[in-house]
C-alpha cells in the first residue's frame, strides 16, 4: 500500500470529475481542469482524456465508461482511519457507538500506526481533556455553529478568570498540537471584533439559531491580530544557527536576504500580535547567535529581560 | 512542452527542493549542487506549477531567490500535499483504472477472462491479459478490489467500500477527517479522502503548524512497519548518500512541537542515538531482530531522562546529569510563569524555596539539551548549576556577549 500513488493523484481526480458527466462541453471540462488541476495541467491533459472521452456530433465530449466513476476507499485510507478511531480527539467528533460500529464496518484492518509510534518531546502537560463530557458537547456545538456561520451564546471564563459572557460568530476552530488545545476564532458581535476563546474555558455555550447574513471570514481575524511590522533579525551561522532558526520558524510568513560575503542572514518574520510575547522568548532562545534588529519597541523589550538577566548573574553567580 | 511534465516518478527527488524552497526562502539556482540546471528548472518549475500561490520571487541581489512563504497558521489545507498528488502514469494506467472500476461496478466476481471479454465488448479495446491481470493485482493490493480463489482460478470485485458510504453514512466522520487532515501522522491520507468525497476543510486551521512534515510521511510509514515488525533497518542519508547507515533497530519517532525537528530514535553501533528525518532520503528494511523487545524495553527507560532527542555525549553516553535553576518569580503577577514552568518541565521537579523564589531541579541525559529552553526564561534565573560545568559556563558568557556586544546600551 502506498501513500504516493497516482490512483490519488490530481489528474486521476481530474478525470473522474469530468467522466462524471454524460455529456460536457469543452469549457466545462476547460473548467474543471483550472479548478482542480495545477497551474499548467491544462497543457497536459489530452483533448480526449487519454481516451475516455468521445467526441459527438455536437462537438461535445462523452464518456467511452458506462457508469459514473466511484470513488473506493483505499486500504491505506482504511487502515488510518483505523489508527484515527483510536485518538483521542475522535470522542471530540464521534459517539462511542459510532467509533464502535466504524470498527466493526472496517473489520480486521490493521492500524496504520499506534500512539506509541510517537513521542512529542515538548507538547505542554496542560492540554484540553478530551474525554470530558461537557467539553465534547461545546466543542460539537462550536463545530455547528462554524459550519452554519450561527450566533452563538458563549460563557466563559477569561485569563483573569472573570466570568464572561457575549454573542460571537465562531469563524473557525484553531488547534495547537503543542499546546494541544482547541481555540474558537470568533467575532463578537456586541465589540463587533475579532478575538479567541479557549473551549476549555467555556462554561455554557448556546446555538441561538439566528444565523449571521454579513459576510465575516477568517480573514478578518487574521488581518486584525497580524503585527503593524514584522520583526527583523539577524541570524548568525555558527552552531549550525540558522539551520535551526529556519526550521523552528518554518511556520511564520517571511522573507530572508542571505549575505554570502558575511554568512549573515537578515530575517523579517509576520506574527500574530497576540503572540507577541512567545516570539520574543523563542528568538531569546537563540541567545547570542541571535540578535533582534527592529521593531525599537521589540527590541527594547528583548534588552530590558537581558539587562535583567545580567544584573541577576552578576549579584549572586 | 520540451518533455517537461507536472508529474513525477519519484518523490524523492522532489522532496528535497521543496523542502529548500520552503524551509530557507533564500537559496538561488546555484546552491543546488546535487543535480544540474535543467534538472533545477524542471523542479522549479514543477513546484511552482503545484504551489503558484505560495511562490515567492526577490531579485534584490541580481540573483534570482525563489521561495514558498506562507503563514501556516491561516491556512485550511496544507498545499505539500500536492506534492503526494503528482504521480506519474502511463494512458494505460489511467485508462485501465476507469475502465476496470466501470467493468467490475455491479459488484459481483468476474475471472480476467470475463472481465477481458467485458472490456473488449464495452470500450472496443482489447488489453493484453498480463498486463490487466498485473493491474487488478496492483489494485488487491491498494485494497480497491476484493479477490478469491475457487480452485486454480482467481475471481475479482470492486470493494464496496466507497468514500461516500463513509463520509456520508456516520455523523461527524466528515468533520474528523477535516480536522486529522490538517495535522501531523500523515495528514495527507485524511486529505485524500476529502478530496474522494469533495469535501474541504472549513472548519478547522493549525497553530504551530509545521506543514513540510507531510514530505517524510513516506518514509514514517515504512519504519512504523519495521517497528511493528521488528526488524532492522538501513537508512540513506539526502546530505551523505555514499554513506548508508545500517543494522539500525527502528524504536520510536520523536517530535518537537517548538522546533519543528522529528527524529527517528533507534539503536545501532551498541548506543540509542537519534536521526533527523528531514534528512532521510530513503528506508530499507531489513531482518527481524531477535532481542527486539529487549531493546525497546532499555529505551522505554532512558526516554524518561530524554529532554528532546539526544541520548547524550559520546563521553558520557546514557549518564544522568542534574541541572538545578533558580528562579525569581513574582507570585501574585506573574502567576502564568510558574504555570508556563509546570507543564514544560518534563520530568522536571518545581519547588517554592521561598516568597517568590522557586527552584527546578531537572534529571536529563545531555544537559546541554536545555539551554535554549532556559534562555525563554531570560530575566528570572537566579542561578543555574549543573553537574556539567559547561552548561552553566555556556550560559552566562552568552548573556554576557548578548549584553556587551549585541545589545550595547544606546543602541536601541
Amino acid at each position: 500500500m502506498k501513500i504516493f500513488h497516482e490512483i490519488y493523484s490530481n489528474y486521476f481526480r481530474i478525470a473522474s470529475e469530468i467522466l462524471k458527466f454524460p455529456e460536457i462541453t469543452r469549457d466545462s471540462k476547460n473548467k474543471i481542469i483550472s479548478e482542480l488541476g495545477f497551474t499548467e495541467t491544462n497543457a497536459h491533459i489530452p483533448d480526449d482524456l487519454w481516451g475516455l472521452l468521445q467526441k459527438n456530433q455536437y462537438g461535445n465530449y462523452i464518456p467511452v465508461i458506462k457508469n459514473k466513476p466511484v470513488s473506493i476507499l483505499t486500504g491505506i485510507q482504511k487502515r488510518w482511519l483505523m489508527a484515527k478511531l483510536e485518538s483521542p480527539e475522535i470522542l471530540l467528533f464521534l459517539e462511542k457507538n459510532t467509533i464502535d460500529s466504524l470498527k466493526k464496518r472496517l473489520g480486521n484492518v490493521k492500524p496504520l500506526y499506534s500512539e506509541k509510534h510517537f513521542r512529542y518531546t515538548d507538547r505542554f502537560s496542560d492540554g484540553d481533556d478530551f474525554s470530558d463530557m461537557n467539553y465534547q458537547k461545546n466543542f460539537r456545538k462550536i463545530v455547528s455553529a462554524v459550519k452554519k456561520h450561527e450566533v452563538t451564546e458563549i460563557n466563559f471564563v477569561s485569563r483573569n478568570n472573570k466570568n464572561l459572557k457575549g454573542l460571537y460568530i465562531p469563524l473557525k476552530i484553531q488547534y495547537s498540537p503543542k499546546n494541544n488545545r482547541f481555540r474558537i476564532l470568533a467575532f463578537s458581535v456586541q465589540k463587533y471584533r475579532t478575538s479567541v476563546i479557549n473551549i476549555g474555558r467555556i462554561t455554557d455555550i448556546k446555538n441561538t439559531g439566528m444565523i449571521f447574513t454579513e459576510n465575516i471570514s477568517v480573514e478578518r481575524y487574521f488581518n486584525e491580530h497580524k503585527c503593524h511590522e514584522p520583526v527583523t533579525v539577524r541570524v548568525s551561522t555558527g552552531r549550525n544557527t540558522t539551520e535551526r532558526f529556519f526550521m523552528e520558524f518554518a511556520p511564520y510568513e517571511k522573507r530572508t536576504e542571505y549575505d554570502s560575503e558575511t554568512g549573515v542572514c537578515m530575517v523579517q518574520l509576520w506574527y500574530d500580535r497576540q503572540d507577541e510575547t512567545e516570539l520574543l522568548i523563542r528568538l531569546l532562545s537563540y541567545g547570542a547567535m541571535l540578535e533582534i534588529v527592529s521593531p525599537p519597541d521589540f527590541r527594547r523589550k528583548a534588552k530590558e529581560r537581558i539587562d535583567r538577566q545580567y544584573e541577576l548573574l552578576h549579584k549572586v553567580m | 512542452m520540451g518533455g517537461f511534465s507536472e508529474l513525477v516518478k519519484n518523490f524523492d527527488k522532489t522532496r528535497h527542493y521543496i523542502r529548500d524552497f520552503f524551509i530557507y526562502g533564500f537559496k538561488v539556482r546555484g546552491d543546488f549542487e546535487r543535480k544540474s540546471k535543467r534538472t533545477y528548472d524542471d523542479e522549479k518549475r514543477r513546484i511552482e506549477s503545484w504551489l503558484s500561490d505560495y511562490m515567492k520571487y526577490d531579485n534584490s541581489q541580481h540573483r534570482k531567490k525563489v521561495a514558498i512563504s506562507l503563514d501556516s497558521g491561516c491556512i485550511s489545507e496544507n498545499p505539500l500535499y500536492n506534492a503526494y498528488y503528482s504521480k506519474s502514469f502511463t494512458p494505460n494506467d489511467i485508462k485501465l483504472h476507469f475502465f476496470i472500476i466501470d467493468t467490475l461496478i455491479d459488484g459481483n466476481f468476474m475471472s480476467l477472462k470475463e472481465i477481458l471479454l467485458k472490456m473488449d465488448k464495452s470500450y472496443n479495446e482489447l488489453f493484453e491479459m498480463q498486463t490487466v491481470r498485473k493491474k487488478l493485482l496492483e489494485y488487491v493490493e491498494e485494497g480497491i478490489i476484493l479477490t478469491k480463489k475457487v480452485k486454480k482460478t482467481s475471481y475479482f470485485r470492486l470493494s464496496p467500500d466507497t468514500v461516500g458510504d463513509f463520509t456520508e453514512k456516520y455523523e461527524g466522520l466528515a468533520d474528523a477527517v477535516k480536522f486529522f487532515s490538517e495535522t501531523q501522522k500523515f495528514g495527507v491520507i485524511g486529505n485524500s479522502i476529502l478530496k474522494s468525497a469533495g469535501i474541504r476543510n472549513d472548519i478547522f486551521v493549525t497553530k504551530h503548524n509545521y506543514i513540510v512534515h507531510t514530505l517524510e510521511d513516506i518514509i514514517i510509514s515504512e519504519i512504523i512497519e519495521a517497528i511493528e515488525n521488528k526488524k532492522y533497518i538501513s537508512v540513506v542519508n539526502f546530505r551523505n548518500k555514499d554513506k548508508t547507515i545500517n543494522n539500525i533497530i527502528p524504536l520510536q519517532i520523536m517530535s518537537s512541537l517548538e522546533t519543528g525537528r522529528r527524529y527517528l530514535a533507534m539503536y545501532v553501533d551498541k548506543r540509542f542515538t537519534s536521526l533527523r528525518l528531514d534528512f532521510t532520503e530513503k528506508i530499507i528494511t531489513g531482518n527481524i531482530c531477535d532481542y527486539y523487545d529487549e531493546i525497546y524495553s532499555q529505551y522505554m527507560n532512558c526516554c524518561k531522562y530524554c529532554f528532546n532527542a539526544s541520548f547524550g555525549p559520546w563521553k558520557n553516553y546514557l549518564k544522568t546529569e542534574t541541572v538545578t535553576i533558580d528562579f525569581f518569580i513574582d507570585e501574585i503577577n506573574e502567576k502564568y510563569i510558574i504555570e508556563r514552568l509546570e507543564r514544560e518541565k518534563r520530568n522536571g521537579i518545581l519547588e517554592k524555596t521561598g516568597n517568590n523564589y522557586f527552584r527546578l531541579t531537572i534529571k536529563t541525559l545531555d544537559s546541554n539539551e536545555l539551554i535554549p529552553w532556559i534562555r525563554t526564561f531570560t530575566g528570572r534565573i537566579i542561578s543555574l548549576k549543573s553537574s556539567n560545568a559547561d552548561v552553566t559556563e555556556r550560559f552566562c558568557n552568552d548573556i554576557r556577549q548578548l549584553k556587551n556586544v549585541i545589545y550595547k546600551d544606546g543602541e536601541l
